[in-house]
Parts: structure tokens; sequence; C-alpha cells
């Protein structure tokens, strides 16, 4: 029986959906599942992670971890992966994530794929399946190692319904600090809006809207949605909207059920972040735009105009 | 400080890519300098600019490198390495970090610069792991790079909850994004010179290793078939009455695709 490992993500206290995820395709590859969680004061958070679909849990909590650092957090997972045996590590999709999976298989002489979409198991023969150049491709790659340590895709698989696992808490060690590269701040920019890779429905904004005003009144659409509010790049080199609401390929590759592209163009490095998403609506002026090529409801149009009416629209439907 | 930059020659990704029997047609394709390189390649040559710095830049590849090399010199890089040697086949990262360590070896660097990831296998790996191999410190997805004195710099990561700012001791590697900076386009009497400047081309051997000994005989993976990717297919487009065609967007929002 396969063993695989998944790193439990954890945000502000919370484990967030992408663990039950993973686990879930862990389970249906018939593997043995553990977690591996690191962070300060996670402990309280065991029983949801079994409840996630965890048989271990592997619990790196020290103060020392309340910040990211991808050489400890690296070496917790290492030393979880080798008390496990694991043959497969995953990482959900996270800026922590992709810093640490290499170093984790370079120390582990494992395989490293990253933003794979699907992994298949025959015997002990692992494959996987990723998207490259700028998501114009799939490759379906042999590995030749015993052991993979993936970055998996957001919204690449599903949370089985009524998935469940067993307490077993094993702590680890707590690591060194990297005195090499210290972390010395994060500047939040947490706007108190939905986190994007939560978000049901994101909203995103592009040059189309011009300025703060255009901005803000795209963000009204969002609020009433209670949608996720992302932007283009444009938007952020503006110095409009914070890095963190990029959606693309540089930013936030999202899966949404409902993605509302607004004065974007479509360049492919934005489609890359969200043409995962389940209905694309998009917005603009230009008929010949390239959002529309891939979106399933196209509104040709001032968005100036037809924001407001879209929201008035929307009121109508949803009461 | 000598700064080490890495540029590695991929396919545009801006033009159709066509796949028959699970390869990619070679017919058509064009290459340019990896983008997020080309971000490096700016941060290094601000470095040298704003701090004195020194600039190398190495690329793993053939001959046709060299005018993705060239534009690097036009850009200020002051000098470049060509790796070149027939037995590397389709390099993984871990190959291609090899590689780069023998390189940085050769040379005494303070700083190696790479792109957060390759435009033709978005990746995102061989410098973390080149930083591994080495023992140094790494902060990928790099978007400022300050010099506190000779032996630190303070760098700023997109991560997940916000920007966050890193002290490190050099010598270390970053990785940059596209956020960093906006590449420069080369002034004419600076592609003039680059016309003229030597790129320094060496084989493995010459570096001291093989094939073997990089691990680019036996990758740990490998591409077994390239596929098409799920294009999704334009759906409805509605032009016309603002007021109406929104109302029936809407519609079909709620009743057809079923969203709200
Ligand atoms: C290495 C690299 C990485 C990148 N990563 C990302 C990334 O992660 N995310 C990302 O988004 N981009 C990324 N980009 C940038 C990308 O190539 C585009 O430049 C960017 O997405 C353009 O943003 P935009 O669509 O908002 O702006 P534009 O391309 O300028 O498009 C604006 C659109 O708004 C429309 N419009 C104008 N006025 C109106 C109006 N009144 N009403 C309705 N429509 C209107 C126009 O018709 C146009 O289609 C990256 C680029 C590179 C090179």
């Amino acid at each position: 029986m396969a063993k695989i490992l998944v790193i439990a993500d954890i945000k502000e206290g919370v484990l967030k959906g992408s663990t039950a995820e993973l686990l879930s395709k862990a389970k249906a590859l018939s593997a043995q599942t553990a977690v591996v969680a690191i962070g300060s004061n996670i402990e309280s958070l065991i029983a949801d992670m079994a409840a996630a679909g965890s048989d271990t849990q592997y619990i790196a909590d020290d103060k020392s971890l309340e910040l990211f650092s991808a050489g400890p957090y690296a070496a917790c997972v290492v030393a979880a992966a080798q008390q496990f045996e694991a043959d497969m590590i995953w990482f959900g999709f996270s800026e922590a994530g992709k810093a640490a999976a290499p170093r984790v298989a370079a120390q582990l002489n494992a395989a490293c794929a990253t933003e794979i979409i699907d992994v298949t198991l025959e015997g002990e023969q692992i494959q996987v399946i990723r998207p490259a150049i700028a998501g114009k491709v799939i490759q379906r790659i042999q590995v030749n190692t015993q052991t993979l340590v993936a970055v998996v895709r957001a919204g690449a698989f599903e949370a089985t319904p009524g998935i469940t696992g067993t307490q077993n808490m094993v702590k680890l060690s707590i690591p060194a600090p990297d005195l090499k590269a210290v972390i010395k701040q994060i500047l939040s920019d947490a706007s108190g809006e939905i986190d994007l890779a939560d978000a049901d429905i994101v909203v995103s904004v592009g040059r189309g809207a011009r300025d703060q005003a255009g901005i803000d009144l795209v963000r009204e659409l969002a609020r009433d949605l209670s949608a996720g509010f992302g932007s283009s790049r444009a938007m952020v080199d503006g110095g409009f909207m914070a890095h963190n609401k990029q959606v693309g390929q540089t930013g936030k590759i999202v899966a949404p059920t409902l993605y509302m592209a607004i004065g974007i163009s479509g360049a492919i490095q934005h489609l890359a972040g969200m043409t995962g998403s389940k209905t694309i609506l998009a917005v603009n002026k230009d008929p010949e735009a390239p959002i529309f090529n891939v979106a399933d409801y196209g509104i040709v149009g001032d968005l100036f105009e037809v924001i407001p009416i879209l929201r008035q629209e929307i009121k109508k439907i949803r009461g | 400080m000598k700064i080490l930059t890495t540029v590695k020659r991929v396919v545009d990704v801006e033009l159709n890519i066509h796949i028959e029997n699970g390869a990619i047609v070679e017919d058509g394709l064009q290459y340019v300098i990896n983008a997020w390189d080309e971000n490096g390649v700016e941060a290094a040559v601000q470095l040298k600019e704003n701090n004195n710095a020194q600039t190398t830049l190495v690329s793993i590849g053939e001959q046709d490198n060299t005018d993705m090399i060239r534009k690097c010199y036009a850009m200020g890089i002051e000098d470049a390495i060509l790796i070149d040697d027939p037995a590397l086949v389709a390099p993984d990262a871990f190959a291609y970090a090899g590689i780069l360590q023998k390189v940085y070896e050769k040379g005494d660097y303070d700083l190696v610069i790479t792109g957060k990831q390759a435009q033709d296998t978005d990746s995102g790996q061989t410098g973390i792991i080149l930083a591994e191999y080495l023992q140094l410190p790494c902060v990928s997805n790099v978007i400022s790079i300050e010099v506190m004195d000779e032996a630190h710099i303070r760098v700023s990561r997109l991560g997940d909850s916000g920007t966050e700012i890193v002290e490190i001791t050099l010598p270390a590697v970053v990785t940059v994004s596209d956020s960093i900076n906006e590449p420069r386009l080369p002034a004419m009497r600076g592609i003039m010179m680059a016309k003229k400047k030597k790129i320094q081309v060496m084989d493995l051997a010459a570096l001291g290793t093989s094939v073997e000994a990089v691990g680019g005989a036996a990758p740990k993976s490998e591409v077994a078939e390239f596929m098409k990717s799920k294009t999704r297919q334009a759906g409805q487009k509605f032009e016309g009455d603002a007021a109406q065609i929104t109302a029936q967007v809407v519609e079909l929002l709620a009743n057809e695709a079923k969203v709200f």
C-alpha cells in the first residue's frame, strides 16, 4: 500500500479545504494517509485534520514556526516523510508549497513535480499530469524515482463527502531557525475581503476599469455576491490592487464556480490562472478581446454602463 | 559583490503550439529569453549600476543561445558563459542545478539570481534545488532586492498572506518574480557593443563534470507525452443594448449555468 503524506494547509488558525481534497485523492488511490502540520498554536486542529481524512498527524507546533521560513518548513516535512516512509509528499497550491517542495525533493533525493492536476499509481510506477507553457500544453510525466514530491494545483481534486480518518498525533522535533534568511516582517495585505482561494465566486478587474473609481464600481459587484475580488496584473502594476489579488501565472490560480473578468483582455498569463473555473463571464468593450475565447458568457459593452445593470439584475434574481 | 544570473532560452508562449504524436512540433516555433530570467538580468544590472556589483550570466544550451546572450550584454551584463554539451538531452531541474552548481563553484559569487520559473516547463525548481546543492540560503518569488552591506541583502517576497521581508546573509540564491522590475529595452549603443563581446563557451568536461555526474543521464522524471490542453470553447457572446443583453446573461447564469 502506497503511503501519501499531505502537508496540512493552515491559514490564520483554520485548516483549509485543500487538505481534505488532497487526502480524498490519496484515499481514492487506496493509499495510507498522513498529514504534517507546521505552525504555531495548531495542535487544536488535530481533530479537523483527522476528519479531513488523515490517519496520522505529524505536528511541528512552535512559536518559532509562526512566520513562514522555507528552510525549517522543509525540514519538518522531510522529518515527517522519513518517519512515515512516504512514497508521495503532496503540497497544496501555495507560495509556501512552491518554495518548500524542491527543497524537500532535493533532500530526499526524490523527483519533484509542481502544479500537478492528476496523479496515477500503477504498481510502483507514478505518473503525473500537469500543464506547462502557460497552460498551452499538458505534460504526462513519468516519475523514475520511488518517491515523488508534488505541488497540487488549486481545484485539481475534490473532497469526498463523508471522508474521515483517525487521530494519531506524532510530535516532530522543532528544527533550528534559518539564521541566514531571517524573516523580519509580513506586510499583510489582508483587506478583510474574502480569500480568492476560498471564494465560490471571483470577480476580477482589469485595466478597462481605468482608475480607483472604476475599481470601486467593480468591487461593489463583488461585495453584492460575497465574492473574492481579484485583479489582472495591469491593475497591480498600476498600484491600484494589492499583489495578493493578482490572478494568473504569477499570482493566484483560482477555480471558482463563477469567474467574472471585468475589463480584462485575456492575456495568456492571466488565462493560466482562471481557465479552470466552472463558468466564466467576461465584460469587455472590445468584441475581439481574447477573453471571449474562453468565456461561457460574454457581454460586449462598456463596463461603466454594464456593471450597474449587472448588479441590479443579479439583485432581482437573488432577491 | 559578484552576481551570477541564469538565463534559459524557451519557446515563445505567445505563439501557437502544435502537438503531434505526443511531441511538440518544432516547425514554426520561436524561441525567446525566459521572461522571468529577463527580470533577473534587469535586477543584476540594476545592482551593477547602483551598488557596483559585477555581473556574470550563465546559460545552458546550444549555440543558438548566443542571440539571447547578446541581448543580455546589451542590457548591461558584463560577462557570459554558455554551457554547451551535446551529451545533454532534455535535462531536468536537478541536472540544470547540478551544472549551475559547478559554474558557481568556479567563480567567487556572492549572489545567484534566477527567474522564479521557466516558461517552457513552469516548474519553478532549478534555483531552489541549486541552493540546496550549495547549502546556501534561498528566497523565492522575490519582488525587491536591497543591499544592506557587503554581506547582507534585504529582499521582499510575495508570500501567502502578504509581502514577507527577509534579511539574507550572502552568499545566497534568490528567484525573482516579474513584479520585481520592468526589463529595459537595450539602447542602440549597447546592441552594437554587445556584438563584439566574447562569450565563454564550455562543455561539461571543461566544467570538471559529466552528464552522469550531474544526473543528466538518469533524470528523476521525464515527459512521457505532451498533450493538447483542453481549450475551453468560446460560449455565447452578446452585443447590443446593454440593459437587454445584461439581463439576458444574468438569466442564463441563473437558469442555465445555475451559479446563482
Ligand atoms: C512573465 C509574465 C507573467 C505575467 N503574469 C501575469 C499574471 O499572473 N496575471 C495577469 O493578469 N497578467 C500577467 N502578466 C501580464 C499579461 O501579459 C497582461 O499584460 C495583463 O494580464 C493585462 O491586464 P489587463 O487585461 O487588465 O489589461 P489590458 O491587456 O490592457 O486589457 C484591458 C482590457 O479592458 C478592455 N476595456 C477597456 N476599457 C473598457 C471599458 N470601459 N469597458 C469594458 N472593457 C474595457 C479592453 O478592451 C482590454 O481588453 C504577465 C506577463 C508576463 C510577461
